[in-house]
């Protein structure tokens, strides 16, 4: 048995300790939100939070995480409670398909948790391990950038009339 | 103005499974005849008939997508199609993804698909003409209502106004179910539109921010199981033995079958399927394609090319005089790699059969083949075939396909248990079906004057057409023994090797130009890799080969390239227009030293896309800076996503421009996931400019259009920033 804090709440499970963590918390706990893509830890698409930091979960056997607390985006934001990134996911109209957002928010969530105020550079070096297919990465970058507490100045520099 | 009776008994059918509610549809069809009832309001544990438009009590608007959502943005460009007339904020309404019918056809392909650029171009007018009819009539209900002359009355967001008074919609539906539905009702003008063309966001982006989208792969029904198989590494190789001892034993292993492409390992979840899956041993059979590389694919359309043997497309003029007669000539040739789409969603479906019915779960573009594919997979009714659409988490040509349902419906029948079947990453990446390889030979004349006078082309390769009709057959003919459908699909294949050139093989490669003598000829060459439309299908690799050659003899008759594109399309003030705003862009850009910029022009899918690409090139490595895309795709109903789908087809085409290359090895393909099928990341996603410009026609493609530019745009760069032209995807430097 094998207990962990999941997006607040203490849970345990008796699943085989060598399962990835984005199958127990996919198929044991039913939270959908976080996908699976390549099953071998190169995009992203299932990315949680453990103990704050952006994990690959398909690749995370639950045994390396007992004891730890987990976020998945479920427990980030709801659509009548909206985390500020998933609003500005929103307001950017970011995702196409949508598929690979979860994790693309999650780790952007990572990111600002650790640095508020990132440069360009540093969002591409945190985002990098996210692959999006419909290409979102400028939009991705914007709605970081407006989200992250270089927000103010990032707008100032925008003309009158253009919305942030 | 005509009329057409709305049902008092449809009326009353759905409102029993709704809880009351008016529901308006269309049948773009003509009259349905079809009698399967849809799952439209299946969260409500409901069916109900032939809707696109639901007005609940509470005045909820519901509306149902015809088209399949894969993130090109059609849910809310339909959706902004009917508000605008209808008078509903499209981000006010409850969207839902609609079933399969008749009545969702797609009004260009006479079927119910999504694909080739056409859903906005093919819904401008009837998805409006619905919203018209439908807030005629609750007009015509409300003035009967209220007591009032209907030119009294007016509407706003959901609601009739009269008197300064709001009465939401909801409270006409009664009235309005018992009246005649006006089927022309007239449509606004385009200057009083006030969602259509205005800057808005999505309706989808909610529930894709909060992980509460479902697609596919998110469906969870009691007792799913969940199947991988164990597939040949060499296309169609059958299985000579099997040993799955050592899968049975392992862990909620529950069912083992054999499937017509392999070794279907079934367990309690998916997990549990993959670890059993890799014990699996099977030997699979030698076939001609196991003996063949990436090198020897490419030789042998070099020789087709050098036979000069294929099938005759287009022959306009005299090229061999034109050619005789130019001032300058040149000649090359182009190579395009195998491509798989991988989307981000590995192909998924679920299946469940019970008794003589099925419920299907998947995200498909093309609904209507999956009645008539589960019914001949497990033997039922295809009437009884109830199919559920979800978001399609990417589609790009890849979700056109049906071999997983296919699989799905035949585990499902075989076990009696409620299936889903996932194809893993590896799966996608090795197994098709695959952007066929191509490689394409242009010769090009220009007179003294740079005049292009002569283009003559040819593309060696595999047809695209005749492996989807392959694949869809058995779907559109249930009925059709297996051995009657192989002819079938077999003759497809013949006709297209000696008799006509198939149009996804050689589209982009000759249409753009003003060259009065043209000649196009096809050479099949097909080793039996499975194949699909793949983003842009044959534009994908033609617009390289010929923007390529553009830019190439420009440069040969020492005409600067904006200049010649200019003189040789003035057929097409279009096309022109984007060119000469590309070049005014270009000639104002200051870029860094080091930095160089190219430029492509290509039309497809209706729409002309001009694309300048800002390149540099360190260490040897192609890095692009920024795209400048210039798109004229008519009105634009969304110009937001209008520039999304541009920002999309462009990194979408740059990682297969920079990146894109899979490799056959004694007939399997190389590379699997994306450690070795490497894509695009942010930090190498360059900045996208979208510049559109509206000639003031009726809406035409975007969600393709944007990509085919880019590849010869970044090659053209590289060769102002290194003197090397580069004529192989992808792009390399020596």
């Amino acid at each position: 048995m094998i207990s962990f804090t999941l997006n607040g709440e203490t849970v345990s499970t008796d699943i085989d300790a060598s399962t990835p963590l984005l199958w127990v918390v996919r198929d044991a706990f039913k939270l959908k939100g976080s996908k699976f893509g390549c099953g071998a830890g190169l995009c992203g698409a299932c990315t949680m939070h453990v103990d704050g930091a952006a994990i690959k979960t398909c690749v995370t056997p639950i045994a390396a995480v007992a004891g730890k607390s987990i976020t998945t985006i479920e427990g980030l934001g709801t659509p009548d409670d909206l985390h500020p990134l998933q609003a500005a996911w929103h307001e950017y109209a970011v995702p196409q398909c949508g598929y690979c957002q979860s994790g693309q928010i999650m780790a952007a969530a990572a990111l600002l948790d650790a640095n508020p105020n990132p440069t360009g550079a540093d969002i591409d070096a945190a985002m990098s391990g996210n692959i999006c297919r419909c290409g979102c990465y400028p939009r991705i970058k914007r709605a970081i950038q407006s989200v992250s507490e270089n927000a103010l100045a990032y707008d100032a520099m925008a003309p009158a009339g253009e919305s942030a | 103005m005509k009329s057409v009776n709305v049902s008092r008994r449809r009326f009353l059918q759905s409102s029993a499974v709704t809880g009351g509610g008016l529901v308006v549809g269309f049948s773009l069809s003509g009259c349905s005849t079809n009698a399967v009832p849809l799952p439209v309001a299946a969260a409500e544990g409901g069916w109900t008939a032939n809707a696109f438009v639901q007005i609940l009590p509470d005045n909820t608007v519901r509306f149902y997508t015809a088209r399949a959502e894969m993130g090109q943005g059609v849910t809310t460009g339909l959706a902004t199609l009917l508000g605008e007339e209808l008078d509903v904020n499209p981000l006010d309404m409850d969207v839902r993804l609609a079933s399969a019918h008749e009545d969702y056809n797609n009004p260009l392909f006479g079927m119910q698909g999504t694909g080739g650029s056409s859903s906005t171009r093919a819904h401008f007018l009837p998805m409006r003409q619905a919203g018209a009819n439908t807030r005629m009539l609750l007009l015509q209900a409300a003035a009967s209502d209220l007591g009032a002359e209907i030119t009294t009355l007016s509407t706003d967001n959901g609601h009739v106004v009269y008197a300064g008074q709001r009465y939401p919609y909801a409270s006409f539906i009664e009235s309005a179910s018992l009246l005649t539905i006006a089927v022309d009702a007239p449509l606004k003008p385009a200057d009083e539109f006030q969602y259509i063309g205005r800057e808005s966001r999505r309706v989808d982006a909610i529930s894709k921010s909060t992980g509460t989208a479902d697609f596919g792969l998110d469906i969870d029904i009691p007792d799913l199981h969940y199947a991988v198989v164990v597939r040949a590494p060499v296309a169609g190789a059958k299985m000579l033995t099997a040993d799955t001892a050592a899968a049975r034993a392992m862990p909620g292993v529950t069912d083992i079958v054999e499937v017509a492409s392999g070794v279907a390992v079934v367990a309690e979840s998916f997990w549990q399927a993959t670890q059993a899956a890799s014990k699996v041993q099977v030997e699979w059979e030698e076939t001609d394609l196991s003996g063949i590389d990436t090198a020897r694919l490419r030789a042998d359309y070099a020789a087709a090319l050098d036979a000069g043997d294929g099938v005759e497309g287009p022959d306009e003029g005299d090229v061999q005089a034109a050619f005789a007669a130019a001032s300058t000539v040149r000649e090359a040739d182009y190579w395009a790699p195998l491509l798989s789409h991988s989307p981000m969603e590995p192909m998924n479906a679920v299946v469940r059969i019970q008794g003589e019915a099925a419920d299907v779960w998947t995200g498909i573009q093309f609904p209507f083949a999956v009645a008539g594919l589960v019914s001949r997979m497990a033997d039922i009714p295809a009437e009884n075939v109830r199919f559920h659409q979800t978001y399609l988490g990417g589609g790009f040509g890849r979700r056109g396909t049906i071999t997983h349902l296919a699989e799905a419906a035949d585990v499902a029948k075989q076990t009696g248990k409620p299936i889903q079947l996932v194809w893993t990453r590896e799966d996608d990446i090795r197994q098709g079906p695959f952007r066929p390889a191509s490689l394409m030979r242009i010769k090009a004349g220009v007179d003294e004057s740079g005049q292009l006078v002569a283009w003559e082309t040819a593309r060696a390769g595999a047809n695209i057409s005749p492996d989807t009709f392959r694949t869809l057959l058995p779907a559109m003919y249930p009925w059709l023994g297996d051995f009657l459908v192989e002819g079938v699909a077999n003759a497809s294949e013949i006709f297209f090797e000696n008799f006509s050139t198939d149009e996804s093989s050689t589209e982009g490669l000759f249409e753009d130009y003003d060259q009065p003598n043209t000649r196009v000829t096809h050479m099949t060459v097909d080793h039996g890799l499975p194949l699909t439309f793949w983003r842009a299908v044959g534009h994908s690799y033609t617009a390289f080969a010929k923007e390529s050659m553009i830019d190439e003899i420009a440069q040969a008759a020492g005409i600067d390239e904006v200049t010649f594109r200019l003189q040789n399309t003035q057929s097409s003030p279009r096309r022109q227009n984007v060119i000469r705003i590309a070049g005014e862009r270009m000639a104002e850009m200051t870029v860094p030293e080091g930095h160089h910029l190219g430029m492509a022009m290509h039309h497809s899918f209706s729409t002309d896309v001009a694309e300048i690409a800002e390149v540099s090139v360190e260490n040897g490595q192609i890095r692009v800076h920024k795209v400048t895309c210039v798109v004229d795709c008519g009105q634009a109903v969304n110009p937001d996503i209008v520039r999304s789908q541009m920002e999309g087809g462009i990194i979408y085409g740059l990682t297969a421009a920079l990146y894109g290359d899979l490799n056959l090895e004694a007939g399997a393909i190389k590379e699997s996931n994306f450690h070795d099928y490497r894509m695009l990341r942010m930090n190498e996603s360059p900045e996208i400019e979208v510049v559109i410009v509206d000639s003031g026609t009726e809406p035409t493609g975007v969600g393709e259009p944007g990509l085919p530019p880019i590849a010869p745009a970044v090659a053209n760069a590289v060769f102002k920033a290194t003197g090397q032209r580069l004529r192989s995807l992808p792009l390399k430097l020596a």
